[in-house]
């Protein structure tokens, strides 16, 4: 069983994985990796090098032409369609165009993602207060997300993710339309989940909001290349088509 | 946050964003709900009017001979084999001349020239008076007339076969109406829900990638359907009632109720109308939403 053979803190691994959207445009390329758990990666690479595509195959948005994808040890193809809610509620996902449902308030799109899990009405308020608080966005809580700036906006669909505490967060561009002050306000906030132990992989072009520290996968045409941002590759794994 | 409490919101929030198709389909139901029920009433009560006449109701054999009592068993067997009957009585020639008296009362003196014997003697069939055996009278008076030394078969009035073929006729119209009852409200429930869905189909996709399950995503549907089948039902027989209370007042002075009274729906048939109607409608939105879904 290909489970017990992985490490136990892994919790998402990408196993030559090649996404071929019809008729001929190739996303992603043999990509292989592993995301332990509890660790902070960041997903760059230019405009159209398939990084949405990467992080919509770990969420099973879209299924891989090639390869495997497993998350907590388990072959997310197999999941069948009726148990999806399972991998769903592990992850949260902060979508580049945010999916706000545009005629509900701020505060019923961030609801949204507790409901389904049946929280009560309190950890609801008070966890939406919250968010709201820290990514500045406390007078807005009553107004309908179409009437939010797109800075706005994607500050909603951030606090939507990671609302239900997943242990997985998958962010794609979460800083791209926001001012220095306000990408710091949810850097922070993902600092902190990262501290309270949760997995992040954020897609970006920011390179302001990562450092030495921070493990980065650069795609290229679909290819990966991955390194310790201080630029000493830990491994290249790119290969030719 | 419980399923069902959730559910209900939503079956709120769409049922009002929706409104337009979800008044429709009330009135669809309704109207379905009240043209059942107004064929099952008429039905209802011609039954009781059926049952009221059928007391005088009986089958006369003619025979060419007394019967000795190994021919009556004989005969009792062979009637019986035809239909279950609730009595049967033999009538002798000397029985039926005695009745004749009675029945002519002072102007018996008639019969005095005349021999006693000069009526037939005849076997009296009582039939069961379910609306079946009696829809059948005519054949089961032919069957009679085969049997040997049978001379004549009689029966009531025509014109109770008459009635029973009417009541024959409400029942295939009763059934009728039931089944145009459930395409129209199951046609109507499932297209409003696909509507709904259609609606709301990107809030729903939003769901299921928020980790939403089938059923919480399904059960706003099965609500929607379950509350447009009791509000229909419940309207159509209201409306029912209204027609009713307005037919008893429109004959209150004729003689007509007084003969065959006229009465609502008992109160378990009401129930059980809008029972059915509410699982109706919830299967319909249920299809029809796995069907829209593909849960
Ligand atoms: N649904 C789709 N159908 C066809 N092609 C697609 C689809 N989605 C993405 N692509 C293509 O796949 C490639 C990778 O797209 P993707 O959205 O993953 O890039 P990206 O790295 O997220 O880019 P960006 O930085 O602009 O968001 C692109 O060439 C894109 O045109
Ligand atoms: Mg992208």
């Amino acid at each position: 069983m290909e489970q017990q053979e992985q490490a136990p803190n892994i919790i998402i691994d990408l196993i030559k994985v090649t996404k071929l959207y019809t008729p001929d445009v190739h996303a992603l390329t043999d990509i292989t990796f592993s995301v332990n758990k509890g660790e902070m990666i960041f997903l760059t690479g230019r405009s159209g090098a398939g990084k949405t595509t990467l992080l919509k195959l770990i969420s099973k948005v879209e299924t891989p032409t090639k390869g495997m994808v497993e998350v907590d040890g388990i072959d997310i193809a197999k999941i069948p369609r009726r148990n999806l809610y399972s991998l769903r509620r592990k992850i949260g996902m902060a979508y580049q165009d945010f999916k706000l449902l545009p005629e509900r308030t701020v505060a019923a799109n961030i609801a949204v993602s507790m409901e389904v899990v049946y929280r009560k009405n309190s950890f609801i308020i008070k966890r939406t207060r919250e968010l709201l608080e820290q990514l500045g966005l406390q007078s807005k809580i009553n107004t309908p997300a179409a009437e939010l700036s797109r800075g706005e906006q994607q500050r909603v669909a951030i606090a939507r993710a990671v609302a239900n505490y997943p242990e997985i967060i998958l962010a794609d561009e979460p800083t791209g339309n926001l001012d220095a002050e306000t990408t710091g306000r949810v850097m922070s906030l993902f600092h902190d989940l990262h501290q309270q132990g949760a997995t992040l992989l954020i897609a970006t072009h920011d390179m302001s909001i990562y450092n030495d520290q921070h493990r980065v996968i650069q795609l290229e045409f679909g290819q990966q290349n991955s390194y310790q941002a201080s630029g000493s590759d830990i491994s290249t794994q790119a290969t030719n088509y | 946050m419980s399923l069902l409490s959730s559910a209900f919101r939503h079956t709120g929030r769409n049922m009002l964003q929706t409104w337009k198709s979800q008044v429709m389909t009330l009135f669809t139901v309704s109207l379905s709900i009240l043209i059942f029920s107004f064929f099952y009433l008429s039905y209802f009560n011609a039954l009781h009017i059926g049952q009221e006449l059928g007391d005088d109701l009986r089958l006369i054999v003619y025979l060419d001979e007394e019967p000795s009592p190994p021919l009556q068993e004989e005969y009792r067997r062979k009637i019986k084999k035809f239909d279950q009957v609730e009595q049967i009585v033999f009538v002798s020639r000397q029985e039926a001349f005695l009745r004749f008296e009675k029945q002519l009362g002072d102007d018996k003196d008639i019969l005095l020239d005349i021999q006693q014997d000069f009526l037939p003697p005849s076997i009296e069939v009582y039939p069961i008076k379910t609306l079946d055996s009696l829809s059948r009278i005519k054949r089961f008076s032919d069957y009679l007339y085969t049997l040997p030394g049978v001379l004549k078969v009689q029966y009531g009035k025509d014109w109770i076969e008459r009635f029973y073929s009417f009541i024959q006729l409400m029942r295939i119209i009763v059934i009728l109406s039931g089944f145009l009852l459930i395409m129209t409200t199951t046609f109507m429930v499932a297209h409003t829900i696909r509507l709904t869905l259609l609606s709301r189909q990107r809030e729903l996709e939003l769901l299921r990638l928020v980790g939403a399950t089938d059923n919480y995503i399904r059960m706003p549907f099965l609500f929607e359907g379950a509350f447009q089948g009791l509000i229909g039902a419940c309207l159509g027989i209201g409306a029912l009632y209204a027609l009713y209370n307005w037919i008893i007042l429109q004959f209150s002075g004729s003689s007509l109720f007084q003969l065959f009274p006229f009465s609502f729906l008992p109160l378990p048939i009401v129930a059980v109308l809008i029972v059915a109607s509410t699982l109706l409608c919830s299967f319909g939105s249920f299809s029809s939403a796995r069907k829209t879904l593909r849960l």
